[in-house]
């Protein structure tokens, strides 16, 4: 399957390189005659373009802006001649939304960014902490650790063999992290990024060695969950209605979103995987219409203000993030403090991972 | 029941009928089908369970000037028609109870977007209060093993949905899979394998089938004495507050082991307009907001997927393991395939066809063998396009009486012979006589009478005139009335075709407890299900044999 691509996010750490383009546009005049813009977007950012503050501040700059949501990695799928924006969830599907729109160096931005964590109930976060597999650092938020974790799982551990589980009926099965599809949506081919590199002995996997070394494992992560969802969305509204898997991957923008909305998480844990790869947003003009859209995103005082409402963390802004966020670090690991954050394989090595996890010839 | 509109058939159709927000639906001629998008109206490709989200998409247009035209499907007939391409230009949008059978379809990639989650419901056991306690069962105790051994003792009795016709069932066949295999992981065949002979014990207590929710439904107040019902949680606990204290209510039971749980994407197919889509971006996003969660969980008992929207009371907060959908089409369909095969109880299908003189006009007879050899499939044919292996397939031909009586039961791992067979048979149907409808009807009760093998016993009635010759209808009310218990539970599913006594048929339909199908393809029914021709309606039917 050609959706099936690679990642190379290595340069945008926290306080990494910034990829603005120089902000070439005049402030708009206030308006109402806007111009319609459509995207396509990772389904983690629908409710920031949802948002009234957001629909309002963008046509204050002259811009209506439409979207529409898709698995990053499944984007240079869609027609894209039907829109002016791509807007994956992070930079190697924007290489590929660009060349599958015949783009030649487009003006990629990446206006924030946001770390994969793992949601949780306490219940879950409990047992994992009392075996060893994760530490809780304060009530609702704890590290998870992959070491351990991983060998628990290269081990098809049960939750039903870890003490403590019994008193809740959900902790059946065996223990793993529901994740999105690695070969369509973001966070999923992230997963793979970051639990190959513990694999391979905390390594970046680049050669085949490094990929029989740890394709096993990854095939085990990826198929012990069944049909995989499209997109983080899905996992994650589960989890806020009451049913879904004890443990799934989202953004932590998701989780910050709702806290900074002031709507109720429920019982959640937030468990920061102690190592991990981020995911830049990375912003891809497809039409002259959407070109300072991007910047736009990036520099605007209050967009960048808008985006942190809606959990993302904006490039260089860690002191508008921690700001933003104080009332909130019961759940929040506002200074990631303690996550090790690791390199990427090479896209070629990626896809060869995500196709050996979803098992070549068990899907047709 | 709510008012459907016929519209055109075609193959594969699980329910057709058409439902638009503003509930106009039973005046006026059926329209045309649409192919073509208009402005603020989106065709969406729905799960029939959500007919109840009428009022929601009500004050959905009233908000957002958007309204929906909901076409019913099955889970799998939506993945083939999404995947083989029929969808575009002729839906929007999909929404149905779940997209995991289609996103195994690889061909299904890039023709979706903006999947939106809805809600929420699991599916589960409603169980009547007496068998509860005959059974000693604490609601919160109850496991998948423990509804086996009750159902393998005897103790159980209970209606599902055909799982190749209606997620509800394909999600129980998933859960008790899990449950009874012990896999502690996705399903895999040697899982699916290792639980057969406890499947098909579990199975054997299934008295009831059905090819859609709602249908289940009624079909269940009817009988009487199942003991329980495996449906959505909203379902049964919507059935509670409907019976307004007509019956006890059901007890839910969510399995203690685990569940399978419908999220309701609302999703955008790639190949509607842009118009469209921006339709469906503003329906959803109304949806996920506050006003309308509220509204979804309390009028529809479905679970809010909006932080901070609280679940309607009587949704129990207790969590369950989500037990994982199949993650590749072959462990799926493997699934689907043993079911059909093997672990459900076979079905003894007759059909009662009217070949009278008055078959021979407009072809109508070619019709008829066209459609019934449509039901023989093909050497390829996939889980629930032919008759099932097992099966007792009855042909029985009338005019002015029963012309003749041709049995063929088909063979596991041989198929071939008894399809063959059926199908010259339906070659040598001619049209001549008169219409015994009821005489004939009588003869097909009488036949399977004769057999005494444990099995859905199911008569389908075709006919394209009234009765003209034999018993009339009193007489089979009578006939009826003194069939014992066991044969009364026989239902005929008539079919309208032809210029057949809608009120006749429908008689027959509400008396056995069966279903009105339609395949006149003109005119406006109320309340009939079938799509409008002769081989859709048959197709339809499959689902309820």
């Amino acid at each position: 399957m050609r959706r099936i691509l690679g990642i190379v996010l290595g340069l945008l750490l926290i306080g990494g390189v910034l990829y603005l383009v120089a902000f070439q546009g005049q402030d708009h005049p206030e308006t109402t005659a806007t111009k319609t813009v459509r995207g396509v977007i990772g389904s983690e950012k629908s409710e920031f373009f949802r948002d009234p503050d957001v629909v309002k501040a963008l046509a204050a700059k002259g811009y209506t802006v439409k979207t529409e949501t898709s698995g990053s990695w499944a984007m240079d799928q869609l027609a894209l001649k039907e829109f002016d924006f791509a807007f994956p969830s992070s930079s190697e599907p924007a290489k590929e939304v660009a060349a599958a729109a015949g783009l030649k160096g487009a003006q990629e931005t990446r206006p924030f960014f946001s770390p994969l964590v793992v949601i949780a109930r306490p219940g879950a976060a409990k047992v994992l902490a009392d075996n060893g597999l994760a530490r809780m650092t304060g009530k609702n938020s704890g590290t998870l650790l992959m070491g351990a974790f991983l060998k628990a799982a290269g081990e098809d551990r049960t939750w039903q063999q870890l003490p403590g589980s019994a008193a809740h009926a959900e902790l059946t099965g065996t223990v793993f992290i529901k994740t999105t599809d690695p070969a369509s949506s973001n966070s999923g081919a992230l997963f793979l990024a970051a639990t190959s590199n513990v694999a391979n002995g905390n390594t970046v996997v680049a050669d085949d060695a490094g990929i029989a070394r740890t394709a096993p494992l990854m095939r085990k992560l990826i198929s012990v969950q069944g049909a995989l969802e499209p997109s983080t969305d899905d996992p994650f509204r589960a989890f806020i209605s009451g049913s879904g898997e004890p443990l799934i991957l989202v953004y932590e923008s998701q989780v910050a979103s709702l806290l900074m909305q002031h709507q109720d998480p429920g019982d959640m844990v937030v468990l920061y995987p102690d190592t991990t790869v981020n995911s830049a947003h990375t912003f891809v003009p497809l039409t002259e219409r959407a070109r300072e859209l991007g910047a736009l995103l990036a520099t605007d005082p209050k967009l960048r203000e808008l985006a942190v409402l809606r959990g993302f963390r904006p490039q260089e802004g860690v002191a508008e993030f921690t700001a933003a966020t104080m009332p909130h670090t019961a759940y929040l690991n506002t200074g990631l403090t303690g996550i090790r954050q690791v390199g990427t394989p090479t896209v070629k090595i990626l896809m060869a991972l995500a196709q050996r996890a979803k098992g070549q010839g068990d899907t047709p | 029941m709510r008012p459907l509109r016929r519209r055109r058939g075609w193959i594969g159709l699980a329910l057709a009928g058409l439902m638009t927000a503003t509930g106009c639906s039973a005046d006026g001629p059926a329209e045309p089908e649409r192919s073509t998008y208009k402005d603020g109206h989106l065709r969406v490709l729905a799960s029939s369970e959500l007919s109840d989200m009428e009022p929601v998409l009500k004050a959905a247009r009233a908000a957002t000037g958007v309204s929906v035209e909901l076409t019913w499907s099955g889970t799998l007939d939506a993945a083939e028609q999404v995947a083989s391409g029929n969808a575009d230009g002729k839906y929007d949008a999909i929404w149905l109870s779940s997209n995991d059978y289609l996103r195994l379809r690889p061909e299904a990639a890039g023709k979706l977007s903006s999947e939106t989650p809805v809600m929420s419901s699991p599916v589960a056991l409603g169980v009547k209060p007496e068998a509860l306690a005959r059974l000693g069962w604490k609601p919160g105790e109850v496991t998948w093993p423990a509804v086996h051994e009750a159902v393998a003792a005897g103790r159980l009795t209970y209606g599902m949905t055909d799982p190749v016709r209606s997620n509800s069932g394909f999600s129980a066949l998933v859960s008790v899979a899990s449950g009874l295999s012990g896999a502690q992981a996705a399903l895999s065949d040697a899982d699916v394998k290792a639980a057969t002979p406890r499947l098909k014990e579990f199975f054997a207590g299934q008295k009831l089938t059905s090819g859609s929710s709602g249908w289940l439904v009624s079909a269940y107040a009817k009988r009487g004495d199942v003991d329980a019902l495996v449906n959505y949680e909203s379902v049964l606990l919507s059935m509670n507050r409907d019976a307004k204290g007509a019956g006890a209510p059901l007890t839910v039971v969510r399995p203690r082991d685990g569940v399978v749980t419908a999220h309701y994407p609302l999703t955008l197919l790639t190949s509607a307009p842009a118009g469209a889509r921006d339709a469906g971006r503003a329906l959803t996003e109304y949806l996920r907001g506050p006003e309308a969660q509220k509204a979804i969980t309390e009028q529809t008992f479905r679970r809010p997927v909006a932080a901070g929207v609280a679940p309607a009371a009587g949704l129990d907060a207790e969590k369950r393991r989500e037990l994982p959908f199949p993650g590749s089409r072959s462990v799926a369909d493997g699934l689907l395939a043993s079911y059909e095969n093997e672990l459900r109880r076979p079905s003894r299908t007759v059909y009662v066809l009217d070949t009278s003189g008055s078959m021979s006009e407009e072809d109508r007879i070619g019709r008829l063998k066209s459609a019934l050899t449509d039901l023989t499939g093909s050497g390829s044919s996939g889980t629930g396009q032919r008759f099932r292996d097992r099966e007792e397939v009855t042909l029985l031909p009338f005019g002015s009486k029963v012309k003749k009586v041709r049995t063929h039961v088909v063979e596991p791992g041989n198929p071939g012979p008894a399809l063959d067979a059926i199908r010259g048979d339906v070659k040598s149907l001619e049209p001549d006589g008169g219409t015994a409808v009821y005489g004939s009807l009588e003869a097909a009760y009488q036949h399977l009478g004769k057999g005494g093998a444990d099995a859905f016993t199911s008569i389908v009635l075709m006919t394209d005139g009234e009765n003209t010759e034999g018993v009339g209808a009193g007489h089979f009310d009578s006939f009826y009335a003194a069939l014992p218990p066991a044969q009364k539970q026989t239902p005929v599913f008539a079919v309208l075709f032809g210029d057949s006594d809608r009120k006749e048929l429908t008689h027959i339909a509400e008396l056995t407890g069966g279903r009105l199908f339609d395949a006149t393809g003109t005119g406006v029914p109320p309340a009939v299900a079938g799509g409008g021709s002769l081989a859709g309606a048959f197709e339809e039917i499959r689902g309820y044999q």
